[in-house]
């Protein structure tokens, strides 16, 4: 295509204008040959931190670094503050449009010697968990050690899609990953979050009474606006649960351990989505019955089951197998039928399962204390038609959220001990995702056996 | 809608590219580049891989160039790398045994073309298990982890593509097939130039725009008051700039440039390039 109107511009770089610190080194090796971060304790001859490291923004740091468009810095040193016209103009942006300057740099993944370890949160087939401090801001994080060793395909997808869902889906109630950092050799990669104190599972086996219904409002708005959230970035989560709700002593949770997500398109499940998904307990009964096409909807019947869970201080199906989990299912809600499922006959199982009579859905029995929005929130998640099921965004706009007892605001929940930190107390069983899930399933619960 | 905040490079980045630290000249390393998106873009068809995955590789190689030199990496091993990365982020993950056999013909077709033989290129298939196929794999491999490492881990692309017709529409455009089919054309090769790594979507959208309706000569609103391109919040500088990148692709490379190309597809090729111009004259 030869076109001869449009002049080219040569680039407007100069290499005068180097600017002295920000070349992107790659991560410094620590002078000690070999010595494998986690293998135990941190060098003997480090000093003991007394003193808390002085806390430093290093992302505002970065922003400033960055130029506000690419022709406007040449002139304007680089720490300059942004000039006012560019401010003018950064205001008439669309929101949907950020600026230059909040897009994050090309930044190499720093070494794991940036962390001091403390403990070991969780160790499983799949990874191991330790709570670190920042070397530089002093922050406590969790760093997850992806496990690499005799991969055939590279870099395992499941990780990729565990990392890549953190970065997309970041959110007040997910948890924050912070950077993915890597160790001596390149097998050797963590994924840096935010330390969160408590799971939502072993505090409510361990709380002396149940969450006040002003609290479990306020703990679902936060659930349904992260699931929402995820959502409309495309990204299933799969394995929502208990265990995988975190909780700070400040009343927030954050929904964590991204290990089974994956990111779905329109149409779903191009190219076939795996059964495996979701631990028993909480997994959606088209999948229990076969369905390669699953949506937002497998992670709305979860959030259902997490809410029962909530009420009633214990999981509402704990059930042994896939076939007595469908029995209760059907128990609990009445068996489904051409009105209330019009699809489940043509499900690949649902040849293979004999329906109970007919009986009403029993919520009102199993929640005898719920008010009716309550009962009707419950029975909209758990909902056997996908299609029928409720949305996250629609839940959040529920009337069970706008009556009396209005939700808590979260600074005035109580704070517990951590059991991840440290702090005495045991943990409850818990089941697991399931087995061929459980190899890929990276991001562990952050209790202790 | 949400905003997605995918990496851009930084000025220092873009002022000095690493390739550049290293001796390499400004326009030597663009053409590379463009080169090695195009061999990325080539296996994609041969495989029949989604456009875009392609698209995706294509950025992240672009991507890869900001913090890393073309003397420590071959543009062919981290473009197999890109491709074999961003077909597991599209979800449309390729068998690393396919994706070594497309590289392998496009190697072996370069190398004939050098060659300047005779006869016609003829593939020679590699054996199942002979060190070509290990060679390669490692490659792979390592070209993979140290795409992934090198960005951090932010291998977060947005594609141009639905913004374009949203633009398109908004401009009342989407009549015009040809109009449409152009500016998705320069958006595509516009993949093998950096500006995916240097601009936000929108202002590489608007570039693609640009061109294709002076080509067409269609006048849109372009008074100072109001320019049709502040619509969507992006730069006439910017915009401009996009433009040259863009064109760039299309100017007549001589024969021996283009040969040139070929002997720099790994990192010897490039070494040696750099020791035979740095010998005498030190350019830097």
């Amino acid at each position: 295509m030869a076109r001869s109107r449009v002049r080219l511009p040569f680039t407007t770089f100069h290499p005068f204008v180097m600017s002295a610190t920000s070349t992107s080194a790659g991560p410094s090796t620590p002078s000690r040959k070999r010595s494998r971060w986690d293998s135990e304790d941190n060098s003997p001859d480090s000093p003991p931190q007394l003193a808390q490291p002085q806390k430093r923004r290093a992302k505002s740091e970065q922003h400033q670094v960055k130029p506000q468009s690419l022709k406007a810095t040449n002139s304007t040193p680089a720490n300059a503050p942004p000039r006012i016209t560019a401010q003018r103009k950064q205001q008439a942006h669309s929101i949907y449009v950020p600026p230059r300057t909040s897009h994050p740099p090309l930044m190499p993944s720093r070494s794991v010697y940036c962390y001091e370890r403390l403990n070991s949160i969780e160790e499983g087939s799949y990874g191991v968990v330790f709570r670190a401090r920042d070397k530089e801001t002093g922050d406590i994080v969790a760093l997850k050690k992806l496990k690499l060793d005799e991969e055939k395909h590279g870099f395992p997808i499941t990780a990729l899609r565990e990392i890549n869902s953190l970065m997309v889906c970041k959110h007040e109630n997910v948890v924050g990953i912070r950077e993915v950092v890597v160790g001596d050799t390149l097998t050797q990669v963590f994924i840096v979050m935010d330390f969160i104190e408590h799971d939502l599972k072993s505090l409510l086996t361990l709380m002396p009474s149940p969450f006040l219904q002003s609290e479990i409002k306020t703990l679902m708005l936060q659930l349904l606006s992260a699931v929402a959230h995820c959502h409309e970035r495309w990204i299933l989560h799969r394995d929502l649960k208990t265990s995988n709700l975190l909780m700070n002593n400040r009343g927030t949770i954050k929904v964590a351990d991204f290990g089974l997500a994956r990111r779905y398109g329109d149409p779903v499940g191009v190219g076939g989505l795996t059964q495996l998904v979701v631990t028993l307990w909480y997994r959606a009964p088209e999948i229990l019955l076969g369905a390669t096409t699953y949506s937002t909807a497998v992670d709305m019947w979860s959030v259902g089951c997490i809410f029962a869970e909530l009420i009633l201080k214990e999981p509402l199906f704990q059930a042994k197998g896939e076939i007595e989990l469908l029995s209760m299912i059907f128990k609990l809600l009445g068996p489904p039928n051409s009105s209330t499922w019009p699809e489940y006959s043509s499900l690949p199982l649902a040849k293979t399962i004999n329906l109970p009579p007919y009986h009403p859905p029993q919520l009102r029995q199993k929640f005898p204390y719920l008010t009716a929005a309550g009962i009707d929130l419950m029975s909209k998640l758990l909902t056997y038609d996908p299609e029928e099921r409720i949305s996250a965004e629609d839940a959040l706009h529920h009337p069970y959220f706008s009556e009396s007892p209005h939700p808590k605001h979260p600074d005035l929940f109580g704070s517990f001990p951590s059991v991840a930190a440290g702090e005495k107390r045991r943990k409850p069983d818990s089941p697991a995702a399931p087995i061929r899930a459980a190899d890929y399933k990276l991001l562990t619960e952050f209790d202790l056996p | 809608m949400s905003v997605s905040l995918y990496p851009l490079a930084t000025l220092a980045q873009i002022e000095k590219t690493p390739s550049r630290e290293d001796g390499i000249p400004q326009n030597l390393e663009e053409d590379l580049r463009a080169y090695g998106c195009k061999l990325i873009s080539q296996a994609g068809i041969l495989l029949k891989q989604k456009q875009v995955a392609v698209a995706t590789a294509q950025i992240l190689f672009q991507r890869f160039w900001y913090v890393t030199s073309m003397k420590q990496f071959g543009i062919g091993d981290v473009g197999m790398g890109a491709l074999y990365l961003a077909s597991k982020l599209e979800e449309c993950p390729l068998r690393m045994r396919d994706l070594i056999n497309v590289y392998d013909l496009l190697l072996q077709r370069a190398a004939h073309t050098l060659s300047s033989s005779q006869h016609d290129f003829k593939y020679a298939p590699m054996s199942y298990f002979g060190n070509t196929f290990y060679d390669l794999k490692d490659a792979l491999v390592v070209a993979e982890m140290q795409i992934l490492k090198r960005l951090g881990f932010h291998v977060n692309v947005v594609l141009p593509y639905g913004t374009l017709v949203n633009y398109l529409r908004v401009l009342g455009l989407t009549n015009r097939s040809e109009v449409c089919t152009r500016a998705w054309g320069y958006l595509n090769d516009a993949l093998q130039s950096p500006v995916y790594a240097l601009y936000p979507v929108p202002t590489i959208v608007s570039a693609a725009i640009l061109l294709t309706t002076r080509h067409y000569g269609i006048a849109l609103p372009s008074d100072p008051e109001n320019c049709w391109w502040e619509l969507f919040d992006a730069e006439w500088e910017d915009v401009w700039s996009v433009c040259g990148y863009i064109m760039r692709l299309y100017r007549q490379k001589d024969p021996m440039e283009q040969m040139q190309l070929l002997t720099m597809i790994n990192k010897k090729g490039v070494r040696q390039w750099l020791e035979e111009n740095h010998s005498n004259s030190d350019v830097r």
